[in-house]
């Protein structure tokens, strides 16, 4: 399949659109491969989800025909999940990005010009210069979610001299990674598969995200036995596969971790020469927890005392392998850090720490750096304060929703450009209306991205990536327990007029005189990586594996001598933290109870399925027929009071918005919550398979963030349900 | 013999300055991120595993340690000044960048890095 036969497809009209697609994605594939057709095996690395498994490409005459697992990654599992299989359609899929577009029509029209490069780089720079003429480069904004090239992007944005960096860990993660490394100086990992003892808190590893850790989890729950205790207002997945499944009341986890604190110490269940030899503040935490009893948790939790008090007992008698999971998505409520806060120091006093089926600190590898003399640190500070509001929190990836409500008043001071790099802002962020409102007060917005997302929908330039599978990355270590170096090389050349990243870089750079800054090839980059790898030939090595594995790990104990110093303030584990103290946060995790839905509202969970990476995965062709719409869950008793029968169309409203979606009539989920997955009733109407299907939760959610992390608190809204 | 005090004399005279000069230079703040390029390029060639100086990173000191050390000037066990590697103000990057990285800093791990 050529390319001319591609563009063939791709020219019609919509409703000749929906028939070519469906064409146009099977047509590589239906027909036997040549006797002589070239047949290629590319090992690469996946870009689907977070996790990058390896990958290897099966080639033929310049067409991808499988993505096949590589079995040398051991952090790959010998696995590749439904979306790592489905990764080729982001090359073949019609609707995908093929070419630079400017906006024609009002933002939203969703009416596009095709453009050469040289005009789409002309526009932006000159919009972006524009911007730094008249407000400083601090009026420029720079969006990006993790990708291997997403440091040329963070690169242009800093030496543009923009001190406005934000990333997405500021909406999933940041609470849980605050945590934990305020309170042992580093995120350790979860040793699952060796671990006798799991509780998770909503963490639904087994529907939600399949990676090495769902694997993990399955061998060491279902093979060798260990006990796992699930909490959660749904029946998902994992709770089906635990051996005791709590419908905990939302937002009260802390309070069950409090419990199990105050029976552990109080009954002396903890390990008493860890905590005198690798912790500090154990004296304070003591006294502070002895109101957290199992029946004030049972009150709050709604989950039995008596049970609370057998899980402590359970949970510290098959320490050091007892470990309670911290979580991947942490943006939950606004008191969310002091629950992980609680987990860490729960999982440290028993001595969970560095050892077998315990949390480990990830072993790491040193790669090689292209070396450049970078440009000045920023003059002006971040427009979200971070020094002011999150002192402690990570700098360089800011607070998402507070940076968007400064940005929208305009204080300290305007922005008014705002550059997106494999971001879908209107979907990622809760509370659409006010992105909305943050893109109608920007004088320029421009988007890479590899499809017409909803935030591309909206913007003056795109600027069209070339695929995972269509470029070479800088090299990536995946630290962990089995630390690895995975390589991303080209597997066929771009199908269509696209750049990786860093030629964007470059070609934005060379226009706004920071050229200096980009003056490499990625082939340079690599080498300069890979070079301090003890291989005799690394980059040979990685084109011919896709990885490399060092033998030395996995390593348990090395932090477990006097001598060690911990990267926190006092070198030890911070059971009590005093520079949360400082800064004037609690120490020690504080309980609020939080407030419950009013009679006749729902609180609004999410989740997610394993099929679909956040947003933007699920017009996937091949991923959206495992679920073409997304439905809102609804327990029979709620539903019967409402007048809904299971897959009547609803209307589901909060305080910023609604939705209609049908609903899901189940007793998998608490009579006060209701559930929706995320990515669907999208804006652009390139993504066909859900534009205007189902609804989108960003419309619903309401702005809200956790106290000390910034993270968004994404559980915090109630709805109201009536049928349509 | 008033010569040979003269001279002493203006050896402490130096000595004096330099360390405050360097104490100047330690409570001010650089650019970390041309510190940390400095690092690499200039220090890393002897400190680095298996080479003579011993592998150092921003975690063999906490902040005030480092400070301390910018702050006295000197290099190779008090023998020669480091103004002898790198000029002022890039020694000042220097220590932002080490000092921000120290044993002891405030360092939030992040997603995807």
């Amino acid at each position: 399949m050529d390319r001319r036969r591609f563009l063939k497809f791709s020219a019609g009209g919509a409703a000749t659109a929906a028939v070519a697609a469906s064409v146009a994605y099977i047509g590589p594939f239906n027909h036997a491969p040549a006797k002589d057709a070239e047949r290629l095996e590319i090992p690469t690395t996946c870009e689907m989800c977070v996790n990058k498994c390896s990958v290897i490409a099966v080639v033929e005459n310049g067409v991808i025909h499988k993505l096949n697992p590589n079995p040398e990654n051991p952090k790959s599992r010998g696995m590749l999940c439904a979306r790592g299989n489905a990764g080729l359609q982001q090359v073949y899929d019609s609707a995908r990005l093929k070419r630079p577009l400017i906006r024609v029509g009002e933002r939203g029209e969703g009416k596009w010009r095709p453009a050469s490069w040289d005009e789409a780089f002309d526009l932006a720079a000159n919009k972006l210069l524009e911007t730094k003429t008249k407000y400083g480069p601090q009026g420029t904004l720079w969006s990006s979610t993790e990708s291997f090239q997403e440091v040329f992007f963070q690169n242009l944005g800093a030496a543009f001299g923009s001190p406005n960096r934000v990333r997405h860990a500021t909406l999933c993660l940041a609470s849980v990674n605050l945590a934990y490394s305020l309170t042992f100086g580093t995120v350790p990992s979860f040793d699952l598969i060796n671990s006798k003892y799991i509780i998770m808190s909503g963490a639904n590893r087994l529907e939600s995200f399949i990676t090495p850790d769902t694997m993990d989890l399955i061998e060491s729950a279902e093979y060798r036995k260990a006990k796992l205790i699930y909490l959660d207002p749904r029946f998902t997945v994992t709770a089906s596969k635990a051996d005791e499944w709590y419908p905990i009341r939302p937002g009260t986890d802390l309070a069950f971790i409090l419990a199990m604190l105050n029976v552990i110490i109080g009954e002396s269940r903890y390990d008493k020469e860890f905590v005198a030899n690798y912790t500090v503040g154990f004296d304070k935490l003591v006294d502070y927890v002895k109101p957290f009893t199992s029946a004030w948790a049972e009150q709050e939790t709604e989950i039995p005392a008596i049970d609370i008090v057998r899980i402590a007992h359970e949970f510290s008698d098959a320490s050091p392998r007892a470990v309670y999971y911290a979580g991947r998505r942490s943006s939950w409520y606004r008191e969310d850090f002091h629950t992980r806060r609680a987990q860490a120091i729960l999982n440290a006093i028993v001595g969970s720490w560095d050892r077998e089926g315990g949390m480990v600190p990830n072993g790491k590898i040193a790669l090689g750096e292209y070396l450049f003399l970078p440009w000045d640190d920023p003059v002006a500070s971040r427009v979200d304060e971070m020094d002011k509001n999150f002192p402690l929190a990570a700098k360089g990836d800011g607070a998402y929703l507070k940076l968007r409500e400064n940005v929208i008043a305009g204080t300290p001071y305007p922005v008014k450009a705002w550059m997106i790099h494999k971001q879908d802002p209107l979907n990622a962020l809760p509370n659409q209306a006010r992105t909305l409102e943050m893109v109608k007060q920007m004088d320029f917005i421009g988007v890479v991205d590899v499809q017409m997302s909803d935030t591309a929908w909206y913007a003056d330039v795109i600027f069209p990536e070339s695929t995972y599978l269509e470029r070479t990355d800088p090299v990536e270590v995946l630290s962990g327990i089995t630390p690895v170096v995975v390589f991303r090389q080209q597997v066929v050349k771009p199908a269509f007029d696209t750049k990786p990243t860093l030629e964007i870089a470059q070609g934005l750079a060379k226009r706004m005189g920071l050229s200096q800054y980009f003056d490499y090839t990625i082939d340079q980059w690599v080498d300069a990586q890979v070079k301090e790898l003890p291989l005799q030939m690394p980059l040979d090595h990685l084109k011919k594996h896709g990885v490399y594995v060092p033998s030395d790990f996995p390593k348990y104990g090395t932090t477990l001598n006097p001598e060690h110093r911990f990267i926190t303030k006092s070198g030890k584990i911070e059971l009590y933290s005093e520079r949360l103290e400082e800064a004037k946060y609690d120490p020690l995790p504080v309980y609020h109870a939080l407030s419950q839905p009013p009679q006749g509202k729902f609180r609004l969970i999410l989740g997610r399925r394993a099929y679909f990476t956040h947003a933007n995965s699920t017009n996937n062709p091949w991923l959206n027929q495992f679920a073409p719409e997304n439905r809102l869950w609804l327990n029979p008793t709620a539903a019967d009071s409402l007048g809904v029968g299971d897959g009547d169309l609803v209307e589901a409203k909060s305080s910023v918005g609604s939705v209609r979606l049908k609903a899901r009539v189940t007793q998998e989920i608490r009579p006060d919550c209701v559930f929706m997955l995320h990515g669907y009733g999208k804006k652009s109407k390139w993504q066909r398979l859900v534009a205007d299907k189902g609804g989108s939760d960003a419309e619903l959610l309401e702005t809200a963030w956790d106290t000390v992390s910034g993270n968004a608190s994404m559980h915090e809204t109630f709805v109201s349900v009536r049928k349509v | 013999m008033s010569r040979f005090i003269r001279m002493m004399f203006l050896v402490l005279i130096a000595i004096a300055v330099s360390g405050l000069f360097y104490a100047t230079l330690a409570a001010q703040k650089g650019s970390e991120n041309k510190g940390r390029f400095y690092f690499r390029q200039t220090c890393k060639e002897c400190h680095t595993k298996g080479a003579a100086g011993g592998e150092v990173t921003p975690l063999n000191k906490t902040m005030e340690q480092w400070r301390a050390y910018f702050a006295k000037g000197t290099h190779n066990h008090g023998k020669e000044p480091l103004s002898k590697y790198l000029p002022a103000d890039q020694l000042l990057d220097a220590s932002s960048f080490l000092i921000n990285h120290a044993a002891d800093s405030p360092q939030p791990e992040t997603c995807g890095k």
